[in-house]
């Protein structure tokens, strides 16, 4: 009888935990959805960069974007910025248009685990792919308004994190918060949507906050000016285009 | 007549073409402030003090075209004075100069929406190496300052640049030659070899001429070609040049004696050789590691002949080939990293260095540099900058140099880089960097963008 019962929970767990990973899965791939709904987008963006003693830096930027592999980032100020461009395709083909040199860069992916531009992020969080393609979900805990799910990468070595903890929305699905840990279990940097809004249709965050925790450190991205659907076609995610 | 109604059609199709494309962008005004002073180690001299005015002005037209203008502002070096009556001349105590980098118009989708059009002065920037590019040959070097590698001058010039895809075909026509910038001051002999003379002649004075390309579209103007893209996630180019040589070459030297103690007056021809130069490119990782290459073959037109006239110390006339009318190879292959925590390692090998010509001439440059960002990348530190030349294999002890350069850059806000530095210097044998073994230098510079 007793084995009867363990054997029964055993099977139990196994389906619940079945269960949650389908559900983690399915609440994931829902963000993702609602995440990159739009065929493709267009704004600018002001940077503030803070550090610990509380002094501020300001960058501004205009980016367009279709899907998830296909960025052009300029930087429009300031003036030691200003001409920089940053030109992400698909099969981690990247290039930086430095306008002192006057040609452009090929730059490789050991660059994605470094800071961009001094921000708060890293290339690889800038790319913003699919977490879905990246991260394998387990849903961890939820309460009457949020989800929250632990990504573990599907390529461990090729992440600069040991796991993502993500908060979701029920609401509109959209990612309000995200907790990045490294490979020992510290976490070491923290990313909240302070402002997620519905523009044209489309749930999207306005304003993105990601702190460094050990530099004490962060970067707020203040989106203007958004726009979604915009018909950008791939001839405008090319070199010639990054260096106008 | 005539000659004032064509400017004036120029001007008013001008004129209507900018009025065509009216949706502008406001002038763009930018550039920066730049100070450069270094100071000898083994003297305590000043051997270098730079003030720039970089100044920039850009205006868009749309996304039809764009203008664009780079002028250096500069004064530079020391006053020489040795007369009173040169106080009375600022031109004299405050020596300035003015150099026109860049002024062109870009015009985007001309005749059909693939084909760009740059007209007027421009670098035309080749090349997938950090700042060593064998292929880079279309702008004359500027060889101003000998440490600001890959600087070169601007051309008159007009370029297409018809994009196909992930493919571009570029062709290039330069109106004028400009020769090549020399380096300042005493930094100059590195590049050139020394007449020797054999005891006890030795030289008093001199005096050369430059043989200048006539100016006329055969002689003047050269032209280029490239086609490249993006294949197998590798970028590829290939390149044709016919051009001439930015350096001169000298072809005659007469020797006249003017005093009995062997002392001798030298005078020298120099010219500017025609060259065709067939170069290749690619740039693209390997794993997460960035690598590039760059190969050029410089095939000259001819063998040039030197002519010593020694009659005038009663030797024959002594021919001698200075360089074979065979083509030579020089070559770069390079590769970035950068590992965790931000730790960027950069590797160059160069064959074959700027002012090298001839097979047989071309040396060989290892180029490493190490930096990384801290404290909030407010603080760029570079302590392993260093290259190593090698200029004979079989006697390295005797042909080699040893160029470390660690930088420390403060940047205090987005805009003010200042910078600290060592150039040390160690060599042997007749290398350009070997004949600086005694130029080792302090280097204090600042730079404000606005």
């Amino acid at each position: 009888m007793k084995k009867k019962t363990l054997f029964a929970a055993i099977i139990l767990s196994i389906y619940s935990f079945g269960a949650l990973a389908q559900g983690a899965s399915e609440i994931l791939k829902k963000t993702d959805d609602v995440m990159y709904a739009p065929k493709d987008q267009k704004a600018s963006v002001k940077i503030i960069l803070k550090d610990k003693k509380g002094n501020m830096q300001e960058r501004e930027a205009s980016y367009i974007q279709i899907g998830s592999e296909m960025r052009l980032f300029k930087f429009t100020a300031p003036a030691s910025q200003a001409g920089i461009a940053f030109l992400s395709l698909p099969g981690d083909v990247m290039y930086l248009y430095l306008p002192a040199y006057e040609k452009e860069r090929r730059i490789a992916s050991h660059v994605k685990n470094q800071t961009f531009a001094g921000t708060d992020f890293s290339y690889d969080d800038m790319e913003s792919k699919p977490l879905g393609d990246e991260y394998n979900p387990e849903l961890i805990s939820q309460d009457a308004e949020t989800w929250k799910l632990k990504l573990i990468p599907k390529d461990p070595a090729g992440s600069d994190y040991g796991r993502i903890e993500i908060t979701v929305g029920k609401d509109n699905n959209y990612l309000r918060s995200a907790d990045y840990f490294d490979r020992g279990g510290q976490k070491i940097k923290q990313m909240v949507n302070t402002t997620i809004e519905k523009v044209d249709g489309y749930w999207t965050a306005t304003e993105i906050e990601m702190t460094d925790l050990a530099k004490g450190h962060s970067t707020v991205f203040k989106t203007l000016g958004l726009s979604f659907d915009n018909n950008l076609t791939a001839e405008d995610f090319t070199v010639r285009e990054m260096k106008k | 007549m005539k000659t004032f109604v064509k400017p004036f059609i120029l001007l008013i199709l001008i004129g209507g073409f900018f009025r065509a494309y009216a949706q502008e962008t406001p002038f763009r005004l930018y550039g920066e402030l730049y100070f450069d002073n270094r100071v000898r180690l083994e003297n305590g001299q000043w051997s270098w003090n730079e003030n720039r005015l970089d100044l920039q002005l850009d205006k868009k037209f749309a996304d039809k075209a764009k203008f664009h203008s780079q002028v250096w502002l500069r004064s530079f070096g020391y006053p020489f004075l040795y007369s009173a009556e040169q106080l009375f001349d600022k031109d004299e105590t405050s020596p300035y100069n003015l150099d026109i980098r860049e002024a062109y118009v870009e015009l985007y989708g001309v005749f059909t929406k693939n084909l760009d059009m740059k007209i007027g002065r421009q670098r035309i920037a080749w090349g997938t190496g950090d700042k060593l590019n064998p292929t880079d040959n279309v702008n004359s070097y500027d060889l101003e300052d000998i440490w600001d590698f890959g600087r070169h001058l601007g051309s008159d010039a007009i370029r297409l640049k018809y994009y196909y895809k992930d493919f571009f075909l570029e062709a290039d026509y330069i109106l004028y030659f400009r020769p090549a910038s020399l380096p300042r001051g005493d930094w100059a002999a590195g590049l050139f070899n020394p007449m020797e003379l054999p005891p006890p002649l030795y030289i008093v004075s001199m005096e050369d001429s430059l043989a200048m390309p006539a100016l006329n579209l055969k002689e003047n103007s050269s032209y280029a070609l490239k086609a490249g893209g993006l294949a197998g996630g590798f970028n590829f180019s290939l390149s044709y040049l016919y051009g001439r040589d930015g350096l001169p070459v000298n072809y005659f030297n007469r020797i006249m004696p003017v005093d009995t103690n062997g002392g001798v007056y030298l005078e020298s021809k120099l010219f500017f050789p025609r060259q065709q130069v067939i170069g290749a490119d690619l740039a693209g990782a390997v794993g997460s590691v960035g690598v590039w290459a760059e190969a050029s073959l410089f095939v000259p037109e001819d063998e040039i002949i030197l002519t010593n006239d020694l009659t005038g110390i009663g030797m024959p006339v002594v021919d001698s080939v200075i360089l074979e009318n065979k083509p030579w190879f020089k070559y770069l292959a390079g590769f970035d990293y950068t590992f965790r925590g931000g730790h960027y390692v950069n590797f160059q090998y160069l064959h074959g260095f700027v002012h090298e010509r001839g097979q047989e001439n071309l040396n060989d440059y290892f180029v490493i540099n190490y930096e990384k960002y801290l404290f909030n990348d407010k603080l760029k530190v570079r302590p392993l900058t260093a290259a190593f030349v090698v200029s004979d294999w079989k006697e390295l002890t005797e042909n080699y140099a040893l160029v470390y350069m660690p930088f420390l850059t403060f940047i205090p806000n987005d805009n003010t880089e200042i910078s600290i530095g060592v150039r040390l210097i160690a060599g042997e044998g007749d290398d350009v960097f070997a004949q600086y073994k005694d130029k080792d230098e302090f280097v204090f510079s600042l730079k404000y963008r606005f």
